[in-house]
């Protein structure tokens, strides 16, 4: 490879690139001058931001659903989730609050269903460190299903909505359990 | 069997370091029975670099770096690493991108199968069945003359490029430029330290070299020679060490339901794991085996390698990825044209005695 002329100009300029390279690398500090790095592609800290804002206007839109739980009106608070299920049908948090609902009103298994239309919608309300973690609310209401649900289930093996409201548990509990997704 | 035979012992040690560090690593921060998979560990990384957009899939795995410089450093050292190729480049691209869907379909790579397995995961058996299927599909090709031609020496370096690249994302995983990404919630949220993936990445791609072990390589040899190949018994170290560290950690739950990184759809299970044994045979190793591969200058599976960062993203992008609700739609789609690739290939690629 160090045969004629050509080979050699050829390592000189190999390393003069490579030198260049290094300089460059050595000599860049982040944020200084046309860094793209520090600013449009600092994607991290975009992302941080978009789902900062996502969950205050979350919990913005979603308040009045909140006060009327804590006024003890459950049924005014699903009739307002249905409202706002119809203008944001793609949004996971009117199934997490309805089936919080659900859940206090002693719907156990229309809880778990809606549960789970939310968590397939986003995971973020499984995991146990995102601001809008249910992990621990879904954690019990899988525990209650299990024993409560499953009990019936094995009493008639062939009721078909206790197979699906089984279905869904034994979903919920495997989300839990973690694993990659 | 040959108790006197280094290489033996080398393949046995391999096997049993692959079960320990693939529990281990579930326990220092991996997710559950995902200590080790090399499918997730690509759908990870590939979303890392930008080239799929799911938030809770973005993480450059370590491991991933270590098993492909590990194994380069390894030949290196054993004066093993030729840079080589030039057999049906495409297909083999080809090939890498349906080894991940058929992986995303399963959920898991033919080591992550028997991790799941031995940590009671009982969904997993239709994925080894699946595997062994395939496996038998694929000998049975080859023994009717299926065939991506033989690669040879090449000239150029051209086997350096894909150690190369995986020196880049050293480089990245070190100094963490911006565009890299990471995801702070999901599964890829959830890793061991990064000094400890990646040394434990280093070590097994170094031993798996010297081995050569693979997981599909050790069901075709289970098939054709029994327990006179070293492989199998690779493979026994490799069960009988996860269900060992499983059972010690508390780690072992089994079970149909409720298990981490699972599905209900065994039909689709099987298809997949149908698929990535039957791949591996043909291309010549699992997913690990090709990273490995990779490593010594092997550029065909290079090629594979770039194949499973297309499929990574692809099976994210596309929703082909199943989940514990199970499998969508375009992943059962992806995993007949699969087949249908496979089959297509093994009709053109098929050397015909006249």
């Amino acid at each position: 490879m160090f045969k004629d002329r050509f080979d050699r100009l050829l390592w000189l300029l190999l390393a003069v690139a490579i030198t260049a390279l290094l300089i460059l690398l050595g000599t860049h500090s982040p944020g200084g001058g046309n860094d793209h790095s520090a600013t449009g592609l600092n994607k991290a800290l975009e992302r941080e931001m978009a789902y900062q804002a996502r969950v205050a206007l979350l919990q913005k839109l979603y308040a009045p659903v909140e006060n009327l739980c804590k006024s003890g009106d459950l049924q005014g608070a699903l009739f307002r989730l249905d409202e706002l299920a119809r203008t944001y049908p793609g949004e996971a948090h009117s199934h997490i609050l309805k089936g919080e609902i659900l859940h206090q009103l002693g719907a156990r298994e229309e809880a778990i269903a809606s549960y789970v239309q939310g968590i397939k919608l986003s995971g973020d309300y499984i995991d146990k460190k995102s601001p809008l973690s249910r992990h621990d609310d879904i954690r019990r209401l899988v525990d209650e299903g299990l024993k409560e649900i499953g009990g019936r289930a094995k009493a008639n093996p062939g009721n078909a909505s206790l197979a699906a409201a089984m279905k869904n548990v034994y979903y919920l509990q495997s989300r839990l359990a973690g694993g990659c997704e | 069997m040959n108790l006197r035979d280094r290489h033996f012992w080398i393949i046995l040690a391999t096997g049993a370091l692959l079960g320990t560090l693939g529990v281990l690593l579930a326990v220092w921060g991996n997710p559950e029975n995902s200590g080790i998979c090399v499918s997730c560990f690509i759908e990870n990384s590939a979303g890392a670099l930008g080239f799929h957009d799911n938030p809770r899939m973005q993480y450059l795995r370590p491991e991933l770096i270590g098993f492909v410089l590990g194994a380069a450093v390894s030949a290196i050292a054993a004066r093993e690493f030729r840079s080589r190729g030039g057999s049906a480049p495409l297909p083999r691209l080809v090939s890498g991108i349906f080894l991940m869907v058929g992986c995303a379909v399963f959920i898991g790579c033919p080591i992550k199968l028997f991790l799941r397995l031995t940590a009671g995961d009982l969904t997993a058996a239709a994925g080894v069945i699946g595997l062994v299927a395939g496996v038998w599909a694929g000998l049975r090709g080859l023994s009717n003359g299926v065939e991506l031609g033989t690669h040879q020496r090449e000239q150029g370096g051209s086997g350096l490029l894909v150690p190369a690249f995986f020196a880049l994302l050293l480089l990245f995983l070190i100094f963490r430029p911006g565009f890299v990404l990471s995801s702070d919630k999901g599964s890829a949220a959830q890793y061991a330290p990064r000094a400890i993936s990646l040394g434990v990445g280093l070590l097994l791609g170094a031993v798996a070299q010297r081995s050569r072990f693979c997981i599909t390589g050790s069901v075709r040899d289970a098939m054709l020679m029994g327990l006179r190949s070293y492989m199998p018994w690779g493979f026994l170290a490799f069960c009988g060490a996860a269900v060992m560290f499983n059972i010690g950690t508390g780690r072992f739950h089994p079970g149909m339901f409720g298990q981490p990184g699972s599905h209900p759809d065994h039909i689709w299970s099987f298809l997949g794991m149908g698929l990535v044994g039957w791949i591996s045979v043909i291309i010549g190793g699992c997913p690990f085996r090709q990273l490995i591969k990779a490593g010594e200058g092997d550029a065909d599976a290079g090629l594979v390698v770039l194949g499973m960062f297309i499929g990574g993203a692809l099976v994210q992008s596309w929703g082909i990825a199943a989940t514990a609700a199970g499998v969508s739609f375009y992943g059962k789609v992806a995993v007949l044209a699969g087949f249908t690739f496979l089959l297509a290939t093994s009709l053109l690629c098929r050397e015909r005695i006249a």
